[in-house]
């Protein structure tokens, strides 16, 4: 208990911290609130028709009705909207942080006439709703005749969600020492090489967060989805959830065995993700 | 191993000029020394010769090649920086031989190289390291050995020391000065810590307001300051300069002491008088009274601030003194020992006759 008796104390110090204990108990709290819809997800998705009818909510299921993954699996025609899904995601997400973090480097590190003007022009593409272009996207990519393509909902997402990345990476970028890109020049690298061996390492960080936000983004993005996707074998997954709900909206226990299976991967790829979030992968580079 | 032309060098960003016309020789092999205040324009000189700022007017040649439009990586140039700028994800290892990997060299030959530089630089158990694994004057060797591998024509140091402590500092000096005579390189080093640049350099270059002020070996600077700038800037503590008005024969320093000096210009000019605080003695017979008004003692020799006729003065004493502030004290000034300047233009005012400092 050593650790945990710790958790009370001040680094050095024997007296317990009464502000130490208000804070633990109240991100205890705290979690708990934030962990209860997902407890009441998985127990439900987890219990009969009849157990969800019968008895509370919080009650844990007595049997485990693992069919109602496979039943909502095949009626939801999940094979289909997570392969669309998983096309969509692993092609936009790497795509768009990749160009991102190209422009990012170019805007902060290559001097151009121009720079202040394009990132201007980047950060105006992050203050527009999406929701107020759609029609005109659909009217675009309807004239493009990419309506229920892969490139028709690829092409918007990389344009609306290249402008945050770029203001992100942007900022990240300009705040390595030009000492580091300096040293590189006389080492004989060019802007490509020092782009690739220097800033792309040393903003795993960041590019990890970005990729979490995006692929849970990407993951989950309904709207464009729902404008551009119409025929159902193009659907994602947001999108077939809605589709099984409407249809299945009584059968609780398989519903939810569907919101498991839709949102199981972004958590996924987050707990895959995160230990890059460790802040210091910098540290050493330049004598603060 | 090259020689490094600077003729007519200037630099202006947009309107403002920083640097107006520098010519530096460096022979083959030298270690020279830029020096001066900050934004003097040491560091941007320095970067010109590196190729990461433009040359606005003038030409630079490294080995009588004009280098003035070529990129840093074509001009056989290695650099190390203030802060290290080492890549932090790569080894120590990885660090050195970056440059060799972007040549297109074999690996066995960078292990080569990497692990002779290490030898040098006794870094071979740190090889596998990262640099934030280091302490500081560990990654300024490493940032040494990054340009050592190379063997380049020219090294350039920016200010490498001003991170490191104290003590830390005087040692990396004594291996950077070392290092130039194992490696018989040029050198090309900024600081603005005129003591460094005393100790280390074969030449150095006093620069000022984008200007050179005066270029020599560095007792040639300390014993003949051609100017002001110059003679207040090297040394430490300060030489003490003193307003003085010429006599028939003499000068008249501070309005109290009568000192035999014959001058070149006519009696009754105003002129600067200068003298280093190592050549005033305390002289108890001396007329020349001033106050104590701090007395630091450092061990070896103690510095004392007293005020002369209203103007402070620094002396050193090497005799370990009981003096308290507000003591009289009678001062001497070693005769030919003084530094004369034109009190209008700065410049070194050379005593005529046989009295020559």
């Amino acid at each position: 208990m050593t650790l945990f008796s710790q958790a009370f104390r001040r680094v050095g110090s024997a007296k317990v911290d009464p502000v130490l204990v208000a804070l633990w108990i109240s991100l205890i709290l705290l979690a708990l609130i934030w962990i209860t819809p997902f407890v009441f997800i998985v127990f439900t998705a987890l219990k009969s028709n009849a157990t969800v009818m019968g008895a509370s909510a919080f009650m844990p299921p007595t049997e485990l009705a693992f069919e109602n993954f496979a039943a909502a699996w095949r009626r939801g025609n999940f094979s289909t909207t997570a392969f669309n899904g998983v096309v969509i995601t692993v092609i936009k997400v790497p795509l768009g942080l990749f160009i991102s973090a190209m422009a990012a480097y170019a805007l902060a590190k290559v001097p151009m006439r121009m720079n202040k003007a394009l990132f201007a022009l980047f950060l105006f593409g992050t203050m527009l709703p999406f929701q107020v272009m759609l029609a005109p996207i659909f009217r675009q990519v309807n004239a493009f005749g990419l309506i229920n393509t892969y490139p028709g909902i690829i092409l918007p997402y990389l344009a609306f969600g290249i402008p945050y990345q770029v203001f992100i990476l942007y900022g990240f970028f300009s705040a390595v020492p030009k000492e580091l890109s300096e040293a590189a020049r006389i080492d004989g690298a060019s802007h490509f090489t020092i782009f690739r061996r220097i800033f792309l390492p040393i903003s795993l960080p960041v590019l990890s967060a970005l990729l979490i936000l995006d692929f849970v983004a990407t993951w989950n993005e309904f709207a464009m989805a729902l404008v551009i996707l119409q025929d159902p074998k193009m659907w994602t997954l947001p999108l077939g959830l809605m589709s099984f709900q409407s249809q299945f909206s009584s059968d609780y226990g398989e519903l939810n065995a569907a919101i498991i299976m839709t949102v199981l991967p972004a958590a996924l790829v987050y707990l895959m993700f995160q230990r890059y979030f460790v802040a210091g992968l910098t540290s050493g580079a330049v004598k603060e | 191993m090259a020689s490094v032309d600077i003729s007519g060098v200037k630099k202006s960003y947009g309107a403002v000029a920083v640097m107006h016309g520098v010519d530096v020789a460096i022979g083959d092999g030298e270690f020279v020394i830029l020096v001066g205040p900050s934004g003097c324009g040491k560091s941007t000189l320095l970067r010109m010769v590196a190729g990461l700022e433009t040359v606005t007017g003038g030409q630079i040649a490294i080995d009588g090649r004009r280098v003035n439009e070529l990129e840093p990586k074509d001009r056989d140039i290695a650099m190390v920086f203030q802060n290290y700028a080492l890549y932090p994800q790569m080894t120590v290892a990885q660090n050195m031989g970056f440059a060799l990997e972007l040549a297109g060299r074999s690996k066995a030959e960078i292990k080569a190289e990497v692990d002779k530089a290490a030898e040098i630089l006794s870094l071979t158990a740190l090889l596998d390291r990262k640099p934030g694994q280091l302490s500081g004057g560990q990654r300024q060797r490493v940032a040494m050995g990054r340009a050592i591998v190379r063997h380049p024509k020219v090294f350039l140091f920016d200010e490498p020391l001003s991170n490191l402590d104290a003590k830390l500092r005087v040692k990396m000096r004594a291996e950077i000065k070392a290092l130039h005579q194992r490696l018989k390189s040029t050198i090309i080093y900024v600081t603005h810590d005129q003591i460094e640049a005393m100790t280390m350099a074969d030449k150095i270059v006093v620069m000022n307001a984008g200007r050179v002020e005066q270029i020599g070996t560095p007792l040639e600077l300390y014993d003949n300051p051609a100017n002001l700038f110059v003679a207040t800037f090297m040394g430490s503590p300060a030489m003490n300069i003193l307003p003085a008005v010429t006599q028939a024969g003499a000068v008249l320093v501070a309005g109290v002491a009568t000192l035999p000096i014959v001058v070149s210009v006519p009696p009754g000019t105003k002129i600067a008088y200068g003298i280093r605080p190592d050549e005033i003695t305390i002289d108890p017979e001396s007329p020349v009274k001033a106050e104590v008004v701090v007395v630091e003692p450092t061990g070896s020799e103690t510095h004392i601030t007293a005020r002369l006729a209203g103007h402070e003065i620094t002396l050193i004493s090497k005799a370990r003194v009981a003096l308290a502030p507000g003591d009289q004290i009678g001062l001497s000034f070693s005769p030919n020992k003084h530094h004369l300047f034109d009190d209008a233009t700065g410049r070194r005012l050379e005593a005529s006759g046989g009295m020559a400092a």
